[in-house]
């Protein structure tokens, strides 16, 4: 998966997971637990439901917050992470996770018109 | 059986309620009453009488105009009032109606009647000698015929008062009636009723004189109307009537209504006179409180719009009181609040002044509203108008059936509004539009001018001729004339100043995805839109024009929630829309994702 940046990544949450096993995909959720290890933390998305992001490299600093996940779904319906960005609350207006949840399931409801899945399975 | 005859006539003419008598029907007669509703006359027989001074109550004019009524059918009179006009006439107005057999299945006239005289009557006689009778409001006898028996008079046998069924009236006066039977053709009255609603004084001022006047609403068992006084009767009366409390009222004049102002189910109107009385009555406790029909909050959307309706809900959210000024220049408060019923449907409502201030939503109330206007702007909204009855956690059935409800279940539902999202560019009432649809929809091609609001971009700024030299003067921004000699001169003053103020008159071209439209900005929105004031940039313009155009330059493609007025007008002889902006914001992007969610899955229900 060197080139997981360059694919095109579908937009999901949390209930959209098992649908995308084995592909690349970027997740925005909400960071809920961090395990003591620091290689893998829980996230919720816009619907309040679970799912864990797994690293390859223990974390270097606090993590809370809104967090875009960039990686692969694996087996299980975890997100094996490639890269993550923190949104910042400080800076600018809070991200609304329902309002970004309610944009994802229009994307799914009318892939005819957002034909970026396809793109992403091709 | 000859029921007019006997002991009954006496019923019909003074008691009221719950009395059925077989009539059968045998004629009628339409009389226009000017400008008021039609009224019809009618000739009922019991089988061996005829009486003629029978009238129908303007709400049962349909069974006339449908012919449900026709010459021979057996009809039941189950409700009726009998007016004693002031020459002691008596008629008897039909209040309810209902038709036994029709015409087609009885076999002609029944028995041989002949018109009822006071020959036949009982008991003393106290009134004078009949007067000719003529029906009181017929203009022309075009029916001689049918009618000329009957100017005999039947009448004198009903001149002796039987005992009423209505209560008494304070001080021996005239006797109680409903409401439902008031007309223009009676003054002796008296009403028992509930007042529902009072309006604040109002007052006017014109090349006539000044007046004052108040208007309030009253109820009973039989229906409604509204009360106005003017002037000594708002002096007398105002400060006496409380809303919700019970009255006896007599002696107001009567007129018919003007439906313009007021959404009351009556025919008719009262204005309180010299004359009238208004006497508290202390246990009014079975007279009606308000009589509402209410309208569940999901069957708002298929009202017409401007209909008047009664809603009740759950108060969900309130917000702030605002304040703004109308075109009339007064300040009035204004407040929204969000109510839900059982439909699951969320509607906006919004008070206005003294009710806009008092509202206390907390704890979630019901909230119940009579004569709420319906709106179209932002899908549906209500407003509650002066002629509006605002009542909180009210003692009705409805009210404690909507609050267990909520209580129990409703609290969890997340209610789906109406009214289009609130808070952006203008709150419930907003217009939201794409320039396509300004044009495709020839918004402003009307006789009046058309709002809407749109998100655009502005693409260009004429900076050329956007300042100009104002009249100093507070209130007044009529363009100065340069003397030439240090001084300005303003024609609408009739002054010269020695200095003037800058202000801006923006052409602006604004675009989105579909289409774009050069708009006027005026001094606040042209400010709004460059992110300076009027007075700076005059200034820059006249000492450094590169800094003057780069704020033009900044100003580009920048973003913002446009409310524009748009209206057909003749320059030349050339007819042009002219768009005018009210007001600039900037674009709230969650409401905008909002709205943009909510339309796209309201094209998909398409």
């Amino acid at each position: 998966m060197a080139g997981i940046l360059d694919v095109p990544k579908s937009r999901v949450n949390c209930s959209m997971l098992s649908q995308h096993i084995n592909r690349a995909v970027c997740f925005v959720g909400r960071v809920e637990q961090v395990h003591p290890s620091g290689k893998s933390f829980s996230v919720s998305d816009g619907e309040g439901k679970r799912a864990t992001v797994e690293l390859s490299d223990p974390l270097e600093e606090e993590l809370s917050g809104v967090v875009e996940v960039v990686g692969t779904v694996s087996a299980k319906g975890a997100i094996l992470a490639s890269c993550y960005t923190l949104l910042r609350e400080d800076k600018g207006v809070a991200f609304d996770l329902e309002l970004y949840n309610e944009a994802l399931k229009l994307v799914q409801d009318f892939p005819q018109h957002y034909p970026f899945q396809a793109a992403a399975s091709g | 059986r000859s029921l007019i005859q006997t002991k009954d006539s006496s019923d019909i003419c003074d008691t009221t309620f719950h009395l059925m008598i077989i009539f059968v029907f045998q004629h009628i007669r339409k009389i226009d009453g000017g400008n008021g509703p039609a009224r019809y006359r009618v000739l009922m027989s019991d089988g061996r009488h005829t009486m003629s001074s029978f009238m129908l109550s303007t709400q049962l004019n349909c069974m006339a105009e449908d012919n449900r009524l026709s010459p021979n059918c057996v009809c039941v009179l189950r409700r009726h009032v009998t007016n004693i006009l002031k020459d002691g006439r008596r008629v008897v107005i039909i209040l309810e109606l209902d038709v036994l057999k029709h015409a087609e299945e009885v076999a002609g006239k029944i028995g041989d009647p002949t018109p009822y005289t006071e020959g036949q009557s009982k008991g003393p006689q106290t009134a004078a000698p009949a007067p000719e009778v003529r029906a009181p409001l017929q203009p022309q006898n075009r029916n001689e015929g049918e009618c000329e028996p009957l100017n005999r008079g039947f009448n004198r046998d009903f001149g002796k008062k039987a005992p009423s069924a209505m209560p008494s009236t304070p001080g021996g006066g005239s006797k109680v009636v409903p409401i439902a039977s008031l007309n223009p053709y009676q003054s002796k009255w008296t009403v028992r009723a509930r007042i529902i609603n009072k309006s604040s004084i109002r007052t006017w001022s014109n090349t006539r004189g000044d007046g004052k006047l108040f208007s309030m609403e009253m109820v009973d068992e039989s229906g409604e109307i509204r009360v106005t006084g003017f002037n000594q009767e708002v002096d007398k009366f105002y400060s006496l009537v409380e809303v919700g409390k019970v009255y006896y009222v007599s002696k107001a004049s009567l007129k018919i209504a003007n439906k313009q102002y007021t959404s009351v189910k009556n025919d008719y109107e009262m204005t309180l006179n010299g004359e009238s009385t208004i006497i508290p009555c202390d246990d009014g406790g079975d007279v009606p409180m308000v009589q509402c029909e209410f309208v569940t909050i999901a069957d708002l959307e298929s009202r017409d719009k401007d209909a008047i309706v009664d809603v009740i809900g759950v108060c969900k959210s309130v917000d702030e009181v605002t304040r703004l000024t109308t075109k009339a220049n007064r300040e009035v408060s204004k407040r929204t609040l969000n109510l839900m019923d059982m439909s699951g449907k969320v509607v906006t409502v919004t008070l206005w002044g003294e009710e806009a201030e008092k509202f206390d939503g907390s704890g979630q109330p019901i909230v119940a509203i009579k004569a709420a206007k319906l709106s179209d702007f932002g899908g549906r909204s209500l407003s509650a108008s002066f002629s509006s009855t605002l009542m909180i956690n009210p003692d009705i059935p409805e009210a404690y059936k909507l609050r267990g409800w909520y209580d129990k279940e409703g609290h969890a539902v997340d209610g789906q509004s109406l009214t289009e999202l609130r808070g952006s560019g203008g709150g419930g009432n907003t217009n939201w539009k794409t320039l396509t649809d300004v044009k495709t929809e020839h918004l402003g091609h009307g006789e009046k001018a058309d709002y809407y609001s749109c998100i655009a971009t502005i693409v260009y700024l004429r900076k050329e001729n956007c300042l100009y030299q104002a009249c100093p003067s507070q209130d007044c921004n009529k363009k100065v004339v340069d003397q030439q000699n240090g001084m300005f001169r303003c024609e609408k003053c009739d002054r010269e100043f020695p200095n003037f103020k800058y202000r801006l008159i923006l052409s602006a071209n604004i675009a989105d995805s579909g289409d774009n439209q050069w708009v006027t900005c005026f001094q606040e929105s042209a400010e709004a839109i460059l992110g300076q004031n009027a007075a700076y940039l005059g200034q820059l313009k006249d000492s450094n024009e590169s800094a003057f155009d780069e704020v033009f330059q900044n100003a580009n493609f920048n973003t913002f929630v446009f409310r524009n007025r748009v209206k057909l007008e003749m320059y030349n002889d050339e007819s042009r829309i002219k768009a005018t902006v009210v007001d600039v914001k900037p674009v709230d992007h969650k409401d905008y994702i909002k709205r943009l969610i909510m339309n796209i899955r309201k094209l998909a229900a398409q």
